[in-house]
């Protein structure tokens, strides 16, 4: 484990992993899963309380105002006018429209002509206290006699009321009912229940939080083991990534372990490398020595024939290194058409007394996939080879192959050519056909190598125009 | 015969020089980059040995500087790195020929006689043709001063262009004059050839006639500079 819980607790907190954090991409991966996880969740509490609250709300106040209506209802259906056409209320027998200011009340009154409105009759409950009647309810009611509307009001003492007023005509005159009753009960049991809903809902959020944060640790934790282990091969306490992993982190183990071992792989064919160049030089550097010593009358010739012989293995074993330590790489493209360009004018100066001709054809979108150097190296050699050989004439010609990834290169010369049975012994190390002709020989054998390092093949043929045809299978792609 | 020697190792300059001298050239030795400049850039060599691993300033610069300048002393490369990516930025630069060390010095001194024979072939008029300059004895061609890197059948395609520029030339003429031989490869190779010679010199100054051919001609602005 990278870090303790409290050390990595106490930069949490000082980075502000929540809010202040989130410009500075990509910052922790812990940072973001719990950002993401709290900010969504807390918005889906908070967003539940209110609408928790609100239809508690309006369920209580429905309930509630059912018993105003109804008692606005029954003085509506109930109150009479005498002969003198004096209002005549109902009796009601609830003992808290007696009690005065009891919290349940109603009245009746009468509209003027001029629209004032005017107490007749109310309980003994109001006392000589009113139920105010606003004038925007008056003219909601006045619009649809005989139904109640309900409305907020303040009535005595202070108290908030809610009311249920009923307009209707008797005998051609204009009445209101008004029927009240006190909700601060009501409402204190709204705001004790909004009270507890936060309550619950705070705890919620604190253990959920807790939870998401304790998840988002436990689920990232293969991540630190593998970061844990990465180190410890660093270290060299261990060769390959051995832990377990979940199905979504193996891959990433996996991959690392494939770079490790063709590291090691690459770093063990170097070492033979080194072996083998060392132990190549060792035997002309004895002779070199020996002859010195003996002051041999042929010492110029053997001094050439050792050197030209480190020359080649050095030759050799560098291109072979560049080779192997290439081969990995993936993804590169290189376009074919100014390789052959370059490689076609750099070569017919380089055998300009021969005024060598390289008609070369390539598609203009046709790529290489691989290093552009690897390229040069393979199509370099091999011209190199076929003017060497040649009488005048050369041909290249690459082509994309129909379907699969892989494209064809040729390369023809008019030159005497090779018997077939020869063709093998060719491409082995340093062999070359005819010591007359200069050359190094190993240039093949280079070519045959990186070929194979691209998973590509090389065959010998017999040209249309006289000597040897080489084609090339290696891996293209169109740009 | 003079010849400049740009060699920074002890050992091998002195050897190829006392070489160079039996083989009866008369030899400057250089051994660092801002001295071979310089001695290139005043004296009047008929042939320069350049390494490429030269302390100061390193060969390839040397001679891109000397090609800038407009020098045309032929230059021949010594180098250690043999890989085909290094040889051709060193013909890239303006090199004539190129060695890998550790060579043979008869193979340098053959070399060397080829490069001062070709430098010293018959002088031929300079073929121009607006901002295109062709120089058949070098057989270098360049685009407003810069240097064309041509292969020898597109060399031989601008040369056929350029004495007959301003007349329209069939394609069965080109390709006639295009290959010894009649081994043609396939029926738009002058599409190909022309399509390359477009690219390098510059679309507009080859012009197709339909049906008839195609005509190298100066572009406008070239012409009105002439008048």
């Amino acid at each position: 484990m990278p870090e303790k819980p409290t050390g990595w607790l106490a930069s949490w907190l000082k980075r502000k992993v929540f809010w202040a954090d989130r410009s500075s991409q990509p910052g922790s991966l812990v940072g973001h899963l719990i950002r993401l996880a709290s900010v969504w969740f807390i918005l889906a509490l908070v967003v539940t309380s209110v609408t928790l609250t609100g239809f508690f709300h309006q369920a209580q106040l429905e309930r509630f105002q059912q018993n105003v209506g109804q008692l606005a209802d029954n003085l509506y259906s109930d109150t009479d006018l005498d002969m003198d056409g004096k209002i005549v209320p109902p009796s009601f027998f609830d003992t808290r429209t007696q009690r005065v200011y009891s919290g349940l009340y109603w009245q009746v009154s009468e509209v003027g002509a001029n629209g004032e409105v005017t107490v007749q009759s109310r309980s003994r409950s109001l006392w000589n206290d009113d139920v105010p009647v606003p004038a925007d309810v008056l003219a909601d009611i006045r619009a649809t006699p005989g139904r109640a509307s309900f409305y907020d009001v303040t009535g005595p003492q202070g108290a908030p009321l809610r009311a249920a007023a009923i307009y209707t005509l008797i005998k051609g005159r204009a009445f209101v009912f008004v029927a009240a009753e006190d909700r601060t009960m009501m409402d204190a049991g709204v705001r004790r229940f909004g009270f507890l809903i936060a309550i619950a809902m705070v705890i919620l959020a604190l253990g959920s939080l807790a939870a998401i944060f304790l998840q988002v640790r436990i689920g990232l934790r293969p991540l630190f083991k593998l970061t844990g282990e990465i180190h410890d091969v660093r270290e060299g306490r261990k060769v390959r990534l051995d832990g377990r992993y979940p199905t979504e982190i193996m891959p990433v183990a996996n991959q690392i372990n494939g770079f490790l071992d063709s590291n090691q792989e690459v770093l063990e064919r170097q070492r033979t490398h080194v072996g083998n160049l060392a132990h190549a030089l060792k035997t002309p550097l004895s002779v070199l020595l020996s002859s010195s010593q003996d002051a041999d009358e042929n010492l110029p010739d053997i001094v050439r024939r050792q050197t030209e012989t480190m020359r080649g293995q050095v030759d050799h074993h560098l291109r072979r290194a560049r080779a192997a330590a290439r081969s990995q790489t993936m993804g590169e493209r290189t376009p074919v058409e100014p390789v052959l360009d370059e490689l076609a004018v750099t070569l017919e100066q380089v055998f300009r007394s021969k005024d060598v001709v390289i008609d070369w054809r390539a598609p203009e979108d046709l790529a290489f996939r691989g290093e552009k150097q690897d390229f040069q190296e393979i199509i370099g050699n091999l011209i190199e080879n076929a003017c060497i050989w040649c009488r005048k004439n050369i041909r290249v010609t690459a082509v994309a192959e129909a379907d699969v990834p892989f494209m064809t290169v040729t390369v023809e010369d008019d030159g005497p050519g090779m018997p077939e049975e020869r063709y093998d012994e060719v491409l082995k190390r340093g062999a070359r056909l005819d010591e007359s002709a200069p050359g190094s020989g190993l240039g093949l054998s280079i070519v045959d190598e990186l070929v194979r390092a691209y998973g590509g093949e090389l065959t010998f043929d017999r040209a249309t125009i006289g000597g040897l045809k080489v084609t090339l299978k290696l891996p293209g792609a169109r740009v | 015969m003079r010849i400049l020697l740009a060699e920074d190792d002890p050992d091998l300059s002195r050897q190829l020089k006392t070489s160079l001298q039996d083989a009866g050239y008369v030899v400057d030795h250089a051994p660092d980059g801002e001295e071979a400049h310089f001695l290139g850039d005043t004296e009047p060599y008929d042939c320069v040995i350049l390494d490429l691993g030269l302390p100061k300033i390193d060969g390839v610069s040397v001679l891109e500087k000397w090609r800038r300048d407009g020098k045309t002393t032929p230059v021949l490369i010594l180098t250690a790195r043999g890989a085909w990516s290094d040889k051709v930025s060193g013909f890239d630069a303006g090199a004539d020929d190129y060695l890998t060390k550790p060579f043979h010095t008869e193979e340098l001194l053959a070399r060397l006689r080829a490069l001062v024979r070709r430098a010293a072939g018959h002088a031929q008029p300079l073929l121009v043709c607006g901002g295109v300059r062709l120089d058949p004895r070098a057989a270098r061609a360049s685009v407003n001063g810069e240097p064309l890197r041509l292969t020898s059948l597109e060399y031989r395609l601008l040369h056929y262009l350029m004495m007959h520029q301003n007349r329209v030339i069939s394609r069965t003429e080109l390709v006639e004059h295009l290959y010894d031989q009649d081994f043609d490869r396939d029926s738009n190779t002058i599409e190909v050839f022309m399509g390359r010679l477009r690219k390098k010199i510059g679309t507009d100054r080859i012009e197709t006639v339909r049906g008839l051919g195609y005509r190298l001609k100066p572009l406008a602005d070239e012409v009105s500079d002439l008048a």
